[in-house]
């Protein structure tokens, strides 16, 4: 019997599981730098972790707090260029990439730039960033999708997943072959692609959710996986690096503001 | 008031002579270090109609557009404070038709920039974009904002982006000296790209640096002298975000600013006192430290923690021996002149 943990860590723990030993990794900011350190520290040791800013190989000391956070790490290998990241990654260097997305189709498409009309926006949301690339390039992407929702059409493709499903990323000659989403997770499952049509299904439930928890949030009829299985719960030593190493992930903002503020009006008042 | 050492001067006095009404203005820091200081000034000195690029659009982005300085905005990314509930000046300015944007790859926006820094007219880009709305929804750069060639060697077709040449481009960095060659160390994002493909730099850093510290560490140096109109010292110049070296990210004063920025009031009331209302650098830090206290500020400031040092050094640093020979031919200078006249190669 393992210890009580919070929804953050299993989280944080379902993405570290993506990545494997040896692989070179990019990073979004939030959730997945958690992810890659506790995979650095526990299953993928030799894995080169990459910023787009261009901080390669790098050794995570503190929570990043964006992709060019150089303050959080132990030192880092090669510091090059975001032109170059890139560069890297279209010519087929990165094994799998993470990215944090606001909306997702069926098909895995990412809308991170408006809700509403692009030239009259209800939500004027990021916008890109780097995400078009990697979602083009890298040989696997895992989006984590914490605070957005499924729709059936996007209001802006952003970053393009499997375009219209089936065969048509591959037919269209814009992407390697076989690259393109890989999972989605949200704080009810994890999602995957049939390896056919390309259309999303849950392929696995978080502890204390149910099957139609997880329909409400779908505006089609989601498949769910025959063998749909729960998110199994987190080890003692999977635990005890995410409190060591990031505490506020845990804590999650709010609750880090409250504990913070709190924090700061005891100083003033001794 | 006029500097009478060449290229140092003040941040007033940089961007009253090298930023002007109209001009493409390209912020060269990515999301970290950014050149706080000197967008404040150019909010001071109320700079209108700027076309503006900033890769990653933070802070600096939106205290621009909140201050209307910006007709057009050329990005990558845009914050947005306080989340869905929330807002910013760029959704805000978007909404009243007052900006016009366009949309970028991080990718795209770079080798813009990329292709301007090195001359050319044009340069490829990852032809996935054709696949997205970044490709099928223009903004202001119309049909100019991605053009499909064929390549001449494969006949595949290309995605093109234009060069971007901004009139000026203001940075942060940790160190130059005083002739403007420019330190800059950690997340490289796009700075070198935005600093070179402008036609004017101006360099803010922490510190001001003897040439000598330079010249013994020339890899870190990414803005040659030559290309620098102005360098402008401004310790903390980059707060609330980070200098590598330096000092952290000051979240709690980001924190306040993001709250403040989720209206078009709030981010006012916010520029009011922290921009406007100081007239310099020193004067927001006098502000801060009797606001939150000089703890609040020591605790941003980084511990050492040195690049170990390369041996730049060589075998040899004359042609001539410790007796006065030309070390390869064992001969002194009245000697080697002696041949010289003798083999008939010296004119008289």
């Amino acid at each position: 019997m393992s210890k009580p943990y919070t929804l953050q860590e299993l989280l944080i723990i379902a993405v570290a599981k993506e990545i494997r030993d040896h692989e070179n990794v990019v990073l979004g900011v939030g959730l997945p730098t958690t992810a890659g350190a506790l995979a650095k520290a526990l299953y993928a040791p030799h894995a080169t972790l990459f910023m787009e800013s261009g901080i390669v190989d790098f050794e995570p000391l503190v929570p990043l707090n964006h992709i060019a956070d150089a303050h959080a790490c132990r030192g880092f290998s090669y510091a090059t260029d975001l032109y170059s990241a890139f560069t890297m990654t279209y010519r087929g260097f990165v094994d799998v990439c993470f990215l944090g997305v606001g909306q997702v189709d069926k098909y895995g498409n990412v809308n991170t730039t408006v809700i509403g009309d692009y030239y009259n926006p209800t939500l004027r949301l990021p916008g890109s960033g780097g995400a078009p690339s990697f979602l083009s390039y890298a040989k696997r992407t895992v989006l984590t999708m914490l605070g957005g929702s499924f729709a059936d059409r996007l209001d802006y493709l952003t970053s393009p997943g499997y375009l219209d499903g089936g065969d048509s990323r591959d037919r269209s000659g814009l992407f390697p072959k076989g690259s393109g989403p890989s999972m989605v997770l949200t704080t009810k499952g994890v999602f995957r692609f049939d390896p056919v049509t390309k259309e999303i299904y849950l392929a696995q439930i978080h502890p204390r959710v149910r099957v139609e928890d997880v329909k409400k949030d779908v505006p089609w009829e989601l498949k769910i996986a025959e063998d749909l299985s729960e998110t199994p719960p987190p080890k003692d030593e999977e635990i005890d690096f995410i409190r060591r190493f990031a505490p506020n992930m845990v804590m999650g903002r709010e609750l880090m503001l409250e504990l913070t503020v709190a924090n700061m009006n005891r100083k003033r008042a001794s | 008031m006029t500097s009478t050492n060449g290229k140092i001067m003040t941040a007033s006095e940089a961007i009253s002579r090298f930023v002007h009404d109209g001009d493409q203005l390209v912020i060269g820091n990515y999301t970290v270090g950014s050149c706080a200081e000197l967008i404040y000034e150019v909010i001071r000195q109320q700079r209108r109609g700027l076309t503006l690029y900033s890769q990653s659009g933070i802070f600096d982005v939106e205290v621009l557009i909140g201050a209307g300085c910006v007709e057009r905005l050329v990005t990558a990314y845009v914050m947005r404070a306080g989340g869905k509930k929330g807002g910013s000046a760029a959704e805000r300015a978007l909404r009243a038709g007052t900006l016009q944007m366009e949309d970028l790859t991080n990718f795209d926006y770079n080798a813009r920039l990329v292709a301007g820094m090195h001359g050319m007219t044009f340069i490829s880009v990852l032809e996935a974009v054709m696949a997205t709305d970044l490709f099928r929804k223009r903004g202001f750069m119309g049909e100019d904002k991605y053009r499909v060639i064929e390549c001449p060697y494969t006949g595949k077709k290309v995605v093109t982006v234009p060069a971007a040449n901004p009139d000026v481009c203001i940075v942060h960095v940790q160190r130059a000296d005083k002739f403007g060659n420019a330190q800059y160390w950690g997340a490289m994002g796009s700075v070198a790209a935005a600093a070179l493909a402008s036609k004017r730099i101006v360099v803010s850093c922490e510190e001001v640096v003897e040439h000598e510290i330079i010249q013994s560490s020339p890899h870190l140096t990414i803005i040659p002298a030559y290309r620098v109109n102005a360098v402008v010292e401004v310790p903390w110049g980059a707060h609330p975000t980070e200098v590598l070296g330096y000092y952290n990210f000051d979240s709690a004063m980001y924190g306040l600013f993001t709250m403040a920025d989720a209206t078009g009031e709030g981010l006012k009331a916010w520029m009011d006192e922290w921009v406007y209302g100081c007239e310099d650098r020193a004067a927001y830090i006098d502000r801060y430290i009797s606001k939150f206290g000089s703890s609040a500020l020591n605790s941003l400031k980084a511990k050492p923690l040195y690049s170990a040092p390369a041996n730049y050094g060589a075998a040899v640093y004359s042609r001539w021996d410790r007796d006065g020979r030309e070390i390869f031919t064992g001969l002194t200078l009245p000697e080697i002149e002696t041949i010289l006249g003798e083999r008939g190669l010296l004119y008289e």
